[in-house]
């Protein structure tokens, strides 16, 4: 007996659909849930509904503001500069052309190392008195003394410093996708436009990133969610700090909930967390990506 | 088609892989299966951290000898400890049997740990540090056995304290023999001294808290609350207290603010400063081909104006009430007392009964141990606030408002400011 | 074929006709002048080709230096690994951190539990994966449209907002610290992904395969099986590394839900970090060894892996 094709294309999402619901929907349910409750640390303990409490009390923190805005500082650095050089190393790659094959290739290491690692080397690259950076920057003289720029213990600046690992990273990533979509602008649009006079600034801004547009709009928004989420470098790095200076939505979410043993607080946080990153990737989606409307 | 032969084979092997993956799944390679499922046997998982690891070897082997109980150490770092004893307790399953805990944790687990009562014989009480003894002590039952103690002493650099002319140098400058430090005054003089020509006097330690504690306790005052829990963070002896921590960071490698335990060992041994205030294990820990392995003197913490006081940093074994085994879990508790001493010749080299250290400290090697017995039994030691809060507190509180402090803050407004935050947190 | 803006000349030349084509070709006297066939954007003059390949090997240095010094690091002996002030190469090359970081209790089970794990987690997520992104693409269902747009939402969870529900939940089915409950993790950040390639994969391939089949007595599902999964195979094989590696690195779920049994590598180079001391000998040997099969494996797949790419970002 045949089956309607909608029915048949419902009976192939459903084991798919059926784990996500069960291992995704249902404990962000009880995240939700567990959010109106003041919960005891030690399983088997007190569990109180408190309505609101926990939400009014994840606003008043400085903690939960402080962190908020970190986040989207620390999103905005590591995704533009992320786009930004994956872009010219992606244009560097296709003005070489073939030649340069193999050192896309080489490029593309990044991508295979775990963030814990990377984390890792470079708290290693930066840390004072022990980092190599510093080193070498007294060396070249550009600075007088090896520890003069503390990278992760000035709070000042330990927040972009934490980015680094990040976007040495995803760079990789970002160069690879965007040299694929290069790939597909066709060269005699470009020759066209030699032809025409354009100049390199123009060619870029009016013709490539025009087309690319599609590709560029997708990897930000998937990147930049990436990016808010980011908890392995930065807890191997500093651990949120110094001062908190380096605290993140998810470490300080980590620390409520396992850390100071207050799980009813996390979940609030974590709940506040998700609905800000669904609205900003909402509009991101409506106004930069248009599905369906570039063919 | 060829492609279709490459799935195939792909596929073949992918299934093969998977049926493999999933056949061994069910028990992870790590180690035998954990004790919730396994009532009764004689195997205990011990969850430890890496001093701990060392410090119970001996025992373990001892107790296996004895009681047939196998011991599997589980080795985690001291922070990644904490979690996991919190997500575990909050999940309900555990998977060890027996965990070592920091004395400032027992507070917090009191709820999920078992008592062991019966362990602690009159015997037993008077061999072990009459602090560790009430600290064992939560709520009427002992939940935790003494596994070992430490203390910060003073390490310094016999060698450079020798040398003639720096003798004579310093003689001549601050007008008293230069000598193993005593006093803060002399602590801050000697750091002052010897920070030239690359070398510094001294470290800062910004990252970690219990250093400063010390102070405040050598300034008369006790740690941060007193017996009332009423916080008293701001009162005299603590702004003397960080006044004194923070004046000695200009003769202290720069980047105070995240200098942590590790980092201060570290320029310690690589012979990078002169003196460093320590916990007692590090002077054995001195590796062999440092630059100053053979040059290190050992003496007790300075004294503030309530005397020679420092912070004990004990460590408690404890049996989590969800293990289900229990018997097996407490023999081995047992045998961690009885063979106590076991635990000096380990790289950590630290015990918790009195005569313990006594039957090594006069040995060649253990040069660190009276000065640690006399900074345990000194006139102002005494042990951190039994809060639950207290690791929050550390985290959100102290160590924030110390960087902030080495950074060149004002400690009346810092620790000001800190009161109230600690206020808030124990609402 | 997307119709690109008419170019504005910057010096104020004559703009073009209305009636002129979009695309002339260029002449054989204009690629001379750029030298013998490179089209589009590929440099032509040598001066430009030199500046550029100088740019690139900066490039290189830059960004493969931090590994190189891991790898050097890795041979030096521990108490020269936190030399001050620090050096790049090593005084005397040893193993003596490799001998010290797989000796380690626990390290090597560590290793058979992460290729455990990411095996399976692997398969799992292509067994739901390949289905569910057929019957988006192929059928285009309003049902079909949610449930990617489901997909992007969950990829947007914090794991650490979920990490100690799935952990209890595991433990309550009695699955607590297994290599099974981490995998179901992993595809849980996985199965997004995968669900999204393997959509633009489907999208490559024209419906006239399945069409011929069906018409050739073909069940729906067999022309799946048969005719289409064939094609697609490149696309499956990069989902599946993609999967793999998602699996490999991950660390927060396997900090969150392994203890003894399951722990996978990452955990343990993370566990380097002692309260006392700082083993950076073992941790870099560790990472090294961690990373270096990975690398390896995916520089020898990289065409197919760049070809997958290049599919899966034009269709977004």
């Amino acid at each position: 007996m045949r089956i309607s094709d909608r029915r048949f294309a419902l009976f192939l999402m459903t084991p798919a659909a059926l784990f996500l619901a069960v291992f995704v929907a249902f404990p962000l349910f009880r995240l939700v849930a567990d959010s109106f409750f003041k919960i005891s640390p030690i399983a088997g303990g007190s569990r109180e509904f408190v309505g609101l409490d926990n939400y009014v009390r994840a606003f008043a923190s400085e903690a939960f503001t402080g962190a908020g805005w970190r986040t989207l500082a620390y999103t905005l650095v590591v995704v533009t500069l992320e786009f930004a050089l994956g872009l010219g190393m992606a244009l560097l790659f296709t003005m070489l052309g073939k030649s340069s094959q193999i050192w896309r290739t080489v490029f593309m290491y990044p991508l295979m190392i775990a963030p814990i690692v990377a984390g890792l080397l470079w708290k290693f690259l930066m840390i004072d008195n022990f980092g190599l950076i510093g080193t070498l920057l007294h060396q070249a003289g550009i600075l007088s003394d090896p520890n003069q720029i503390g990278w992760l213990s000035d709070p000042g600046i330990v927040l972009y410093s934490v980015a680094v690992p990040d976007i040495w990273l995803t760079t990789s990533f970002m160069c690879l996708v965007l040299f694929a979509g290069l790939q597909n602008i066709p060269g005699d649009l470009i020759e066209a436009a030699r032809l025409d006079g354009a100049r390199a600034p123009a060619l870029l801004f009016r013709i490539i990133l025009p087309l690319l547009r599609p590709v560029i709009a997708v990897a930000l928004v998937v990147r930049g969610i990436d990016a808010a989420r980011a908890f392995d470098t930065i807890l191997i790095q500093t651990n949120g700090g110094p001062q908190s200076a380096s605290e993140t939505m998810s470490l300080l979410i980590y620390r409520t909930m396992i850390r100071f043993g207050d799980p009813g607080l996390a979940s609030a946080m974590g709940t506040l967390y998700l609905l800000a990153m669904l609205a900003v990737a909402f509009v991101a989606v409506s106004t930069i990506w248009r599905p369906g409307k570039d063919n | 088609m060829s492609t279709r032969k490459n799935i195939n084979r792909l596929a073949t092997i992918g299934g093969i892989c998977t049926v493999v993956a999933l056949a061994a799944s069910g028990c992870g390679a790590g180690g035998p299966a954990s004790s919730s499922g396994s009532a009764g046997t004689s195997t205990v998982n011990v969850l430890v951290e890496a001093g701990g690891h060392a410090e119970l070897t001996g025992v373990a082997e001892q107790c296996k000898k004895e009681t047939g109980v196998d011991v599997n150490f589980v080795e985690l770092p001291y922070d990644g400890m904490f979690n996991r004893l919190s997500s575990e307790f909050s999940s309900g399953t555990v998977s060890f049997d027996v965990a070592a805990l920091d004395s400032v944790w027992l507070p917090s687990f009191k709820d999920a740990v078992q008592p062991i009562d019966e362990l602690f014989t009159d015997e037993a009480k008077k061999d072990i540090f009459p602090a560790l003894v009430k600290e064992a002590n939560v709520d009427g039952h002992f939940i935790g056995m003494p596994a070992w103690t430490n203390a910060e002493i003073i390490l310094y650099r016999k060698d450079l304290f020798e040398d003639a002319k720096n003798k004579a140098d310093f003689q001549a400058k601050y007008g008293y023999g230069l000598a193993a430090p005593t006093t803060w005054k002399q602590y801050q003089d000697i750091s002052a001294f010897f920070t030239k020509d690359g070398m510094y006097g001294t470290d800062v330690k910004g990252g970690v808290e219990t250093e400063w504690l010390a102070h405040v306790l050598q300034a008369g005052s006790p740690m941060v609350l007193d017996a009332n829990n009423k916080v008293v963070i701001d009162n005299a002896a603590h702004k003397e207290a960080l006044d004194f921590y923070t004046s000695l960071v200009k003769d202290a490698p720069s980047g105070a603010a995240q200098v942590d335990w590790a980092a201060a060992q570290n320029l310690f041994n690589q012979g990078k400063t002169a003196m460093t205030r320590f916990w007692a294990h590090a002077y054995r820990q001195i590796p062999k081909d440092s630059a100053v392995a053979g040059k290190v003197g050992a003496a007790p913490m300075i004294a503030g104006s309530a005397g020679v006081g420092g912070v004990p940093g004990p460590w408690y074994l404890s049996v989590p009430k969800a293990t289900k085994n229990a018997d097996a879990a407490k023999k081995f508790v047992k045998c961690a007392y009885d063979y106590n001493d076991k635990g000096i010749e380990s790289n950590l080299g630290l015990a918790a009964r009195i005569s313990a250290f006594e039957k090594y400290q006069d040995k060649p090697g253990y040069e660190s141990f009276k000065p640690l017995i006399q900074t345990l039994n000194g006139k102002a030691t005494a042990t951190r606030p039994a809060t639950e809060k207290w690791q929050q507190i550390v985290d959100t509180v102290l160590v924030p408002m110390l960087q902030k402090a080495v950074a060149g803050g004002d400690s009346a407004t810092l620790l000001a400011d800190a009161k109230k935050q600690i206020e808030d947190l124990l609402k | 074929m997307r119709t690109a803006e008419r170019v504005r000349h910057d010096g104020g030349a004559t703009p073009m006709a209305p009636g002129t084509p979009s695309a002339p070709v260029a002449t054989g006297k204009e690629r001379m002048r750029r030298g013998v066939n490179r089209e589009g954007l590929e440099a032509g003059r040598r001066g430009t080709r030199t500046l550029l390949w100088v740019l690139l090997a900066a490039a290189m240095v830059l960004y493969g230096f931090p590994f190189l010094y891991l790898l050097f690091t890795s041979f030096k002996t521990p108490i020269d690994t936190i030399a001050v002030p620090p050096t790049i190469l090593p005084r005397e090359w040893t193993l003596e951190n490799y001998a010290n970081a797989l000796g380690r209790s626990g390290v090597p089970a560590s290793f058979i539990n992460s290729i455990q794990t990411a095996i399976i987690s692997t398969v799992l997520s292509l067994v739901l994966a390949v289905p569910a992104a057929y019957g988006i693409t192929r059928y285009k269902t309003l049902s079909g449209r949610i449930f990617i747009m489901a997909a992007l939402v969950t990829r947007m969870v914090p794991p650490v907002a979920i990490g100690i529900p799935l952990a209890s939940m595991m433990a309550s089915m009695g699955l607590a610290d297994t290599p099974i409950a981490l995998s179901i993790a992993h595809t849980t950040i996985s199965l997004p992904l995968s669900i999204w390639l393997m959509s633009s994969f489907f999208e490559a391939v024209p419906k006239d395969l399945e069409e011929a089949a069906t018409v050739d007595g073909c069940s729906r599902l067999g022309a799946l099986w048969r005719v289409v999964i064939p094609v697609v195979s490149g696309g499956i094989a990069v989902t599946a590394i993609f999967a793999f590696l998602a699996s490999w690195n991950e660390f927060l779920f396997a900090l969150l839900m392994t203890a003894i049994r399951s722990q996978t590598t990452p955990v343990v180079i993370a566990n380097f970090q002692t309260q006392f001391g700082l083993d950076w000998g073992s941790m870099t040997a560790l990472a090294a060894v961690y990373s270096i099969p990975v690398i390896l494996l995916t520089l020898l797949l990289q065409r197919r892996i760049v070809a997958g790419m290049t599919l899966g970002a034009v269709k977004g």
